[in-house]
């Protein structure tokens, strides 16, 4: 019990400090003044200039310190209120963006992990039965070489191929599309971030059962007769699986970032694209929200990893 | 950044264990890396077309134009030379991966041997700031960050390297935590030899070995993290980046289709560059048998 | 369980070796771990096989069983079970016979045995793989084995894994997922070493009861020589990937021939000896298998070496009964062997343990 309080007090210290070096940087390093009114804001000799920015101060809390600034906004943010948009006409709040368009990331990002799980693990377990031979090498280049591709390559890759040569997949995310060809769209999408860590996986799986299939309880295994495939998928597949699901969580962040990318070649409007148009607009309140959010899921996923670990190796059960 | 090992082992299929040596893939990779780094140094000088002319060529029809042997990569859109650009796209891509890592190692290298060796609370906030720091997807950290400066080689080379302080603060002290308690350095401390010494002498050589081969790890993570920031736009204002090039040629459907050597030039030379890092690190690492330590 | 049976000849042996030869390829060369082995088992007949690290002993049961790496193994000779060579059969041809005619038991039950899953499970995954019986039945069978071999709470037990239990009860744990489908011919590798001296004897017993109640065959292998005095009836003993000595157990020990068992039997610690002994250990250490010594494998270590004995390597003769052979040139109670004992017992070099029977 008392692992578990450690844990979970020490991943909200973590959120405390990522989102006070956020909000610093932000803060400290942009200025909100000129985002929000322009270059409005540096005219402190027109009268009405003053005036909208001293206006704009008020509604903003700028006139406050820094630490009161910070304490308000985390107490908003825990309420679920994100603020307002910057710099929109009609500054709708942000949480209504968030809200839209974070289910489309998460279905992508859902959507790759499943992919890569789901490739990964009988393509490790293959390479490992088969450790050494021609077809294990041939796999260790090809994932050398997927891990050397770019994410933005992998997907102008992709499209290339399949959507505009071959026709196979459609070229763009049409919002308004009944679920199941929106699903359709993010094939292509989740495929570009979820082939490189299905790659990485998959290393780590072959290693870890190659390293497994040496125990004894292997060859006790053997001399009960049960077959190859028994044998891996039974006995060695699970005690192999520990730093797989390390990594499969941490590889979680990794995915969220991939997302990025994947969504502004492929025009998908969710948190990622979000998140970059965002920062090209100096909008901080979006930035800081979504920045916030991803650093939470990330410190929360890896929690959820740490604890599932003591599901799956009974021995390490309390 | 997530620099995940690549696996070690290698067996034969008749079971025997391959013997280390770095191999000829090894040297291959050295040799393009190598071309890689004098273009990068001596594009002025060598003979190319000008990366920012438009070569129009009424007789041959409106841009772009397909590979040919006036343009061996082919021209874009407005009629500029890929090849002479792509050349040119090394310059920036290559420099601040070298120049981040570089950053990375002095910086991190230097708090993680620190941290490992003399621990307490040096250690403790040290190792705070690395999980903050990797609490972060590394992509939004980066965003995040060049949003608010000014982007030239100079601070997009620092802010890459920030971003690879933890990772290698981390390997450093988790080397040094493995050697600080060795009789070696505790000889060492009892003929009288100062901390400092110590640290020079006996731990760096050591710490030395698994850091070469993540430095050329990372150094491929950087020049990758380099490319997806100049084509998200968020790289060296008006350079010409391998991640620009292929976010020009790739921007719209049409120009993939009907000009994809656009696009797909910098997208190999962005490759092979990146594959050879990592192929070269991979195989220094087997050579020295060094197994990436956890904390 | 074995069904009523198929009345069998007793003298047709149920497992056979033909000059069997193991050699496994090393970076350093070829390791012969087995180097030509003859032995034959009879229906519920056991043979202990006894020798130091490195004899071959554990490879030879492998052998027989036919559990060795798929590469850089070469194999010559013929292993035969009822009758029928095996020796060449691949993998999937042996599945057949492993678990259900065959099983083996290992020396450390607690690596042997699946961490992750439960020791139910691992007992009625061959139930229901080999006689195809359901979960619940093969549940019943399982809690039947387990108070077989005397498990206590054997329902409990069942849904524990392995690090919940003791050293004494895992290797229990093992012998009935070996005994589950009822085998004929039962390996046990070195089954005792890793468990506590008075779980030691315990366990030999139960491997005995069930080898008897089951009518079974036993090959016992092992580096003690105590262990095999009271639980086998037949003993082999091998060095450098041969066997140097085999005799029925009591012969054995009543008319040694080969010195090397000589000083096994003299190293293995006696109660009646006066207390302080020092104890009896063989010099040196056992021959390099890729590399091994001209002539008898033993020689350099022997006390009794002459200069024959360099050179030459002895053949396998007959003692004085036709199921005792042994593999020496000047074996004990011959007239070098004497002489030379009196040498080395006037040089004060040859402790006295008294009687060996």
């Amino acid at each position: 019990m008392r692992y578990y309080v450690q844990r979970v007090a020490l991943a909200i210290l973590l959120l405390l400090a990522v989102s006070m070096l956020t909000f610093g940087a932000l803060n400290v390093l942009g200025d909100p003044l000129f985002n929000i009114l322009g270059p409005v804001a540096g005219d402190v000799n027109n009268p009405e200039s003053v005036e909208m920015i001293n206006a704009a101060k008020r509604e903003f809390n700028l006139d406050r310190s820094l630490p009161v600034r910070y304490g308000l906004w985390v107490s908003d943010f825990v309420q679920g209120d994100f603020g307002v948009t910057f710099s929109s006409t009609g500054q709708p709040p942000v949480s209504g963006v968030i809200s839209e368009r974070l289910p489309r990331t998460i279905t992508l990002v859902l959507m790759a992990q499943f992919f890569a799980i789901f490739v990964s693990i009988p393509w490790a377990l293959i390479t490992a039965s088969r450790a050494g031979k021609v077809s294990d090498r041939i796999s260790t280049i090809n994932a050398f070489f997927l891990v050397a591709m770019p994410n933005f390559a992998i997907a102008v890759i992709l499209k290339f191929v399949f959507s505009i040569k071959l026709g196979w997949m459609p070229l763009t995310y049409t919002a308004d599309d009944p679920l199941r060809s929106r699903i359709f769209q993010m094939v292509l999408p989740a495929l570009t971030i979820g082939l490189p860590v299905a790659a990485v996986y998959q290393r780590l799986l072959r290693t870890d059962l190659i390293t497994t299939l040496q125990q004894d309880f292997i060859l006790l295994a053997r001399t009960k007769g049960l077959s190859k495939w028994r044998i891996l998928f039974v006995h060695a597949l699970r005690p192999s699986l520990f730093s797989f699901i390390t990594v499969v969580g941490l590889n979680t962040g990794a995915l969220i970032g991939g997302s990025i990318v994947s969504e502004t070649v492929f025009r998908i409007p969710g948190i990622g694209s979000t998140l970059v148009e965002s920062v090209l607009r100096n909008d901080f309140p979006v930035v800081l929200a979504i920045v916030m959010i991803v650093a939470s899921s990330f410190v929360i996923i890896n929690l959820l990893v740490d604890f599932a670990y003591t599901l799956i190796d009974p021995r390490v059960r309390r | 950044m997530s620099t995940q090992p690549i696996s070690s082992a290698e067996i034969n299929s008749d079971g025997t264990i391959v013997k280390k040596k770095l191999g000829i893939g090894f040297w291959l990779c050295v040799t393009w890396l190598g071309l890689m780094a004098l273009i990068a140094l001596f594009t002025p000088l060598l003979p190319l077309k000008s990366p920012t002319q438009n070569f129009l060529d009424p007789a041959n029809g409106r841009p772009p134009y397909s590979p040919s042997w006036k343009h061996w990569f082919g021209s874009d859109k407005d009629a500029r030379d890929v090849f002479a650009r792509t050349l040119h796209g090394a310059r920036i891509s290559l420099t601040v991966g070298f120049a981040a890592i570089t950053a990375g190692f002095l910086v991190g290298g230097t708090v993680g041997v620190i941290s490992g060796y003399y621990k307490g609370w040096i250690d403790r906030i040290s190792s705070f700031v690395f999980i903050v720091l990797l609490s972060f997807p590394s992509l939004v950290l980066a965003i995040l960050l060049t949003s608010l400066i000014e982007r030239s080689l100079l601070t997009i080379s620092l802010v890459l390297g920030l971003l690879s302080i933890a990772p290698v603060g981390r390997l450093a002290r988790a080397a040094t935590l493995q050697f600080a308690d060795r009789e070696f350095v505790l000889a060492a401390r009892q003929i009288g030899a100062t901390n400092r010494r110590i640290i020079i002498k006996e731990i760096l050589p050591n710490v030395a070995i698994p850091m070469s081969s993540l430095a050329l790890l990372g150094m491929a993570v950087a020049v990758v993290a380099e490319g997806g920031l100049s084509f998200l736009g968020l790289s060296v204002e008006k350079g010409i980046t391998w991640g620009g090039l292929i976010q020009l040629g790739s921007e719209s459907s049409k120009t993939l289709e009907e000009a994809p050597w656009i696009a797909f030039f910098p997208i190999l030379m962005l490759f092979l560059t990146v594959l050879s890092l990592n192929f070269a690190g991979d195989r220094v690492r087997n050579y020295f048998d060094v197994k990436e330590t956890t904390l | 369980m074995n069904p009523p049976d198929v009345v069998r000849s007793e003298a047709e042996p149920l497992v056979e070796t033909v000059e069997i030869k193991t050699h496994f390829k090393t970076p350093r060369g070829i390791a012969r771990a087995v180097d030509g082995v003859s032995i034959q088992i009879r229906r519920g007949q056991s043979l202990g096989v006894v020798g130091e690290s490195g004899s071959g002993k554990t490879v030879l049961s492998r052998s027989i069983m036919g559990l060795l790496p798929r590469n850089g193994v070469i194999r010559e000779g013929s292993v035969r079970y009822q009758g029928q060579e095996i020796g060449n059969r691949s993998s999937k041809e042996m599945r057949a016979i492993w678990g259900r005619e065959m099983a083996m038991i290992f020396q450390d039950p607690m690596t042997s045995l699946n961490p992750v899953m439960k020791v139910g499970k691992q007992i009625t995954e061959s139930l229901r793989l080999h006689l195809g019986m359901s979960a619940s039945e093969a549940m019943t069978i399982a809690e039947k084995l387990f108070r077989d071999v005397r498990i206590p709470e054997p329902t409990r037990r069942l849904n524990q894994y392995p690090h919940e239990l003791s050293g004494g009860m895992r290797q229990r744990v093992m012998i009935a997922i070996a005994l589950a489908c009822g085998p004929n011919m039962l390996f046990a590798d070195e089954p005792t070493t890793a468990l506590d001296v008075t779980v030691q004897a315990q366990i030999l017993e139960l491997i005995s009861e069930q080898k008897r109640d089951r009518n079974m065959s036993l090959l016992l292998v092992t580096h003690n020589l105590g262990v095999v005095a009271g639980y086998t009836d037949e003993i082999a003993v091998m060095y450098g990937g041969k066997i140097v000595e085999k005799a029925p157990t009591k012969t054995l020990f009543a008319d040694t021939k080969m010195p090397y068992t000589e000083a096994l039997l003299r190293s293995i610690p006696r109660l009646d000896q006066p207390s302080h002994s020092r104890l009896a250990t063989i010099p040196g250490r056992p021959p390099d298998i890729v590399h091994p010594p001209k002539g008898c494998r033993f020689a350099p270590r022997c006390a009794y070496v002459r200069e024959l004995c360099l050179n030459e390597e002895p053949e396998l003769q007959q003692a004085s009964t036709p199921d005792h052979t042994y593999r020496c040139f000047y074996p004990v109670g011959s007239p070098e062997y004497l002489e030379r004992k009196v040498e080395l017992t006037r040089k004060g070099e040859f402790v006295s343990t008294g009687d060996m029977s």
